[in-house]
């Protein structure tokens, strides 16, 4: 089944333009003032995180907002909803990815975590497959 | 659990799916059409030949042994992708209720899904997945024993 890694080496991420400076009145994130304000616990973040560029999510709470349609960036969704964390996985180099899902439409979207993140929040997510009391994970380790 | 992997020599056999894996919309139904009872489709990763239909009467999505996918519904519009690349399942995400959904990315374009885990899918990849987060911690854990 372990098939040969890809001799080019990993596909290289899309380009992503640089965040945006103005969005207009509708609040959006990345707006002029380069802050803004939680959605779900309504604190004011900064756009400025330390380890990235394209921070899209709260660092306490980890909820972000559905601004995107395709393409990271592009701000052409007319959601605007509410995302919340859904899940986290790892990059094989071992960056974390937060997963969120849209409360109002169910889109998805996936963003680096930040090196400001609430480490306990991204504990718990990482740590609710294996929690989950409905999943026999012992039956499933133990063999 | 690794009984399933003996279709790895025909991953070039792609073309001839008879019926791709599409997203389990309709399970009530389902079970009850004998169309769909003899319906399989391939995998585009390890070329296993798989039943539609898993032991729960629901409409699989993805390979019950390597859990790969195929791109073919566009989550934008809700209607036929015509992307049709395979698509990998990064994450066990657990919803509200409780109970295991895999979260999958498209190979060529990034696109994220969501599927149900059906009753026969390979429980070592699961547990795989379940963990690679906490195998790869960006932050010394640690630092946890003590809260």
């Amino acid at each position: 089944m372990p098939r040969k890694r890809n001799p080019r080496g990993p596909r290289p991420q899309r380009r992503k333009p640089a965040y945006r400076t103005s969005t207009g009145a509708d609040g959006a994130p990345h707006a002029a003032s380069g802050a803004f304000r939680c959605l779900g616990c309504g604190l004011d973040v900064p756009l400025a995180a330390p380890g990235t560029a394209h921070r899209n999510h709260c660092p306490h709470c980890l909820t972000s907002r559905h601004v995107d349609l395709r393409i990271p960036g592009d701000r052409r969704s007319a959601c605007k909803g509410r995302m919340e964390a859904l899940s986290l996985t790892a990059r094989p180099d071992g960056e974390w990815l937060v997963i969120h899902q849209c409360r109002t439409c169910g889109a998805l979207s996936a963003n680096r975590a930040a090196g400001d993140d609430n480490a306990l929040a991204l504990l718990r997510m990482a740590l609710r497959p294996l929690a989950d009391p409905r999943v026999p994970v012992r039956a499933m380790i133990d063999h | 659990m690794s009984t399933h992997n003996t279709g790895s020599a025909r991953t070039t056999d792609t073309t001839t799916t008879s019926t791709a894996p599409t997203n389990p919309a309709a399970s009530g139904s389902a079970a009850s059409s004998p169309h769909l009872r003899t319906e399989t489709f391939t995998c585009v990763r390890c070329g296993l030949t798989v039943g539609v239909l898993d032991p729960s009467g629901g409409r699989r999505d993805h390979c019950p042994s390597c859990l790969h996918s195929r791109h073919l519904r566009d989550h934008v519009t809700g209607g036929p992708a015509d992307c049709g690349a395979r698509m990998t399942p990064i994450a066990i995400a657990v919803p509200r209720g409780g109970g295991w959904t895999l979260v999958h990315r498209c190979t060529a374009c990034a696109t994220l899904s969501t599927g149900q885990v059906a009753p026969d899918d390979n429980q070592l990849v699961l547990v795989r997945l379940a963990v690679r987060p906490i195998a790869q911690p960006p932050f010394p854990l640690e630092a946890f024993g003590d809260l």
